[in-house]
């Protein structure tokens, strides 16, 4: 009888034991196979977050801004950014431009003053790249020109404040002086990460430029692209641009190289390694476990075939065979079930807003994991793989022990 | 306005002092007497230079005795922006802002326009002496004067400067020099006086630089363009109501 037959057999013919061993393969691939969408969700959600709110793909700032960027030197800006922004408009890889400028601030409200970052936009063209709209919790977005504000959801919170209500920011502007100027809340936003529901609050870029003292400059200029693969590649191409604009005051930098951003990412890619690492040891023991233990507990059957002329060769390929057989049925079945609970998940997200909180990562309060087929097939062959690999040892082992001592095991 | 010193200092000492039989205290009340007048008002610029380069304001002060004083900057960038200081508290006005922001606690410690000065060097923290143990270390010549060395240890915490020194000219009775130290002895700023003048029968420093010593390469200098010691103020410019206006 052939030995992949007589595999079948002995499945078949202890269900329950048989259904035990892939039932532990099943929940750890299962495991496997959603903590893995899990992570990819993550730091794809990370990258879209700095691409949004951060950096953009590409990024455009004065070379010396970088430099003295904890002063928020306000003077090392982006004159004429308008310039700059039709001239990237006009290139066909580029999906959205925006003009930016960041500055932080005191907020004077009810005698006390809090800190808060600024951040001056163009609410007509963020609606392509920060999507601001989507996180309007109340009111309206605030209208070009106006003193007015939209205020992230944490930071009205600790202000007390609500729609059509005013404060007064306290800064730094271009000439290092001080600026104040009043402003009407409008909006309140809650962003899809928590550190920036914190601090963060949305004015016009032209009143900023007026507030700051700026006339027609930006911090910086982002750049979102039509394929996000293509960054280094149109970075280079955008310094060619400003170059012949005669701008060679400014950088284009991929955000995949500013400091940040691609430290952040670094960070973020080794803590989801480390919890990968974690999940496969775990489902890998609980395989492995399993596995060698059904496999012990088999020491008569073991001495019976052999007494039976099996040679050891023999017994190691029939143990194998059964743990191949079990490992690639329950795998399958666990990757199965991991896409279908991936799949939902998906689309309904998963809230860690309670755990995101005080986190300033750029990770959103809900994860929406996302299925790598690549990463699952994986999955699969490896859960088959150890199942079938951990039959060695025991079955190696029992092979060796002559038939008599085997059948007065148990 | 208080003399540039005090107006932006608590270093204020600056003194018509008699020359014989002088104590610590002696030149601390001479100093502070001789540095109030009944009503002020001064045309100043300062020019602060730090890593960026240099950026000029311009102000119009106003002062009435010790506890009164209004600065208004006149430069284009900040032109109509107004600090009030009421005794201790400090108000600011901005023309674009539709409350009057009362400065307190930690805010107080905030640059002055990007300068070397805190908000906090314009609170006047009272009477020299209720505030600080004064002591005379000696006679020294400083660039071929003669200048009496003084000590001011804290009586109290919570003042902006725990210790500081200073040196007054013996014989313009004014302080040049002065230094002012953390609790700990690390140098906090250093003030330099100069350019001093007769004006109404008083000797006057027109000059004033002022270096924060918690920052690399930077320094402000203070000048007055215009003085005038007996000025007729307007009623009410030093209170609230008068700072919108």
């Amino acid at each position: 009888m052939k030995l992949g037959r007589i595999a079948f057999r002995n499945i078949r013919r202890n269900k329950r034991r048989s259904l035990l061993s892939g039932t532990a393969i099943t929940i750890a691939t299962m495991f496997i196979t959603f903590a893995f969408s899990l992570i990819a969700g993550m730091l794809g959600d990370y990258e879209s977050n700095i691409v949004r709110y951060v950096s953009g793909h590409v990024r455009i700032r004065n070379v010396e801004y970088d430099e003295n960027e904890e002063l928020n030197p306000l003077h090392l800006s982006v004159t004429d950014y308008e310039e700059v922004v039709r001239r990237m408009e006009a290139e066909p890889e580029v999906a959205a431009v925006v003009p930016r400028t960041r500055f932080f601030t005191a907020i004077y409200h009810n005698d006390r003053t809090y800190n808060g970052m600024g951040l001056g936009v163009d609410f007509e063209r963020e609606k392509k790249v920060m999507k601001i709209q989507e996180a309007l919790e109340q009111g309206r977005l605030p209208q070009m020109g106006q003193k007015e504000m939209v205020l992230s959801a944490g930071l009205a919170e600790e202000l007390g404040l609500g729609i059509g209500e005013k404060l007064t920011l306290l800064t730094k502007n271009k000439y290092m002086g001080m600026s104040g100027m009043t402003f009407t809340v409008t909006g309140i936003v809650r962003f899809q990460v928590a550190g920036f529901n914190e601090s963060f609050f949305l004015v016009p870029i032209d009143t900023t430029a007026r507030f700051l003292k700026m006339s027609n400059e930006a911090t910086e200029v982002l750049i979102v692209l039509n394929d996000s693969k293509r960054v280094d590649e149109f970075a280079e191409k955008a310094a060619g641009i400003l170059a012949s604009m005669g701008r060679e005051n400014l950088s284009a930098q991929p955000w995949t190289k500013i400091g940040i951003a691609s430290g952040y990412m670094q960070y973020a890619q080794t803590a989801y390694d480390v919890i990968a690492l974690v999940f496969f040891l775990l489902a890998s023991t609980v395989i492995i476990n399993t596995t060698m233990m059904v496999i012990f507990e088999r020491m008569r059957e073991i001495g019976t075939v052999a007494a039976m002329g099996m040679t050891p060769q023999e017994i190691v390929r029939l143990f194998f065979l059964e743990a191949f057989f079990i490992g690639a049925i329950a795998a399958f079945v666990g990757v199965l079930l991991g896409i279908g609970i991936t799949i939902p998940l998906s689309k309904t997200g998963i809230d860690l807003t309670r755990s995101m909180e005080g986190v300033s990562l750029e990770i959103s309060s809900v994860v929406y994991p996302r299925l790598n087929i690549r990463s699952t097939v994986f999955v699969f062959f490896y859960s088959t793989a150890i199942a079938s690999l951990a039959s060695f040892i025991p079955s190696r082992r029992a092979a060796k022990i002559e038939p008599v001592e085997a059948l007065r095991a148990i | 306005m208080r003399r540039i010193a005090l107006l932006i200092l608590s270093f204020g000492l600056a003194a018509a002092l008699s020359a014989w039989a002088i104590t610590a205290e002696e030149i601390v009340k001479a100093v502070e007497n001789n540095e109030i007048n009944e009503e002020e008002r001064i045309e100043g610029s300062m020019i602060i230079t730090d890593r960026f380069g240099s950026r000029v304001k311009t102000f119009v002060s106003y002062a009435s005795g010790a506890d009164k004083m209004l600065l208004e900057f006149t430069n284009p960038e900040e032109k109509g922006q107004k600090i009030l200081r009421l005794e201790d508290e400090i108000y600011l006005y901005f023309p674009e802002a539709e409350e009057i922001i009362h400065l307190q606690g930690s805010a107080l410690k905030e640059s002055l326009m990007g300068s070397d000065f805190s908000y906090e060097d314009l609170t006047g923290e009272g009477d020299l002496l209720d505030l600080y143990k004064v002591t005379l270390l000696g006679e020294e010549t400083i660039e071929g004067r003669k200048h009496y060395h003084l000590e001011l240890k804290a009586k109290k915490r919570g003042l902006a400067y725990p210790k500081q020194e200073a040196w007054v000219d013996a014989e313009y009775w004014v302080m040049t020099r002065a230094n002012a130290f953390s609790l700990s002895g690390r140098l906090l700023k250093e003030l330099e006086i100069g350019d001093i003048r007769v004006v109404a029968g008083k000797y006057v420093p027109h000059y004033v630089i002022m270096r924060d010593a918690m920052k690399k390469n930077s320094s402000t200098e203070m000048r007055i363009e215009a003085l005038d010691l007996n000025a007729e103020l307007p009623p009410d410019i030093f209170s609230l109501e008068e700072l919108t206006w």
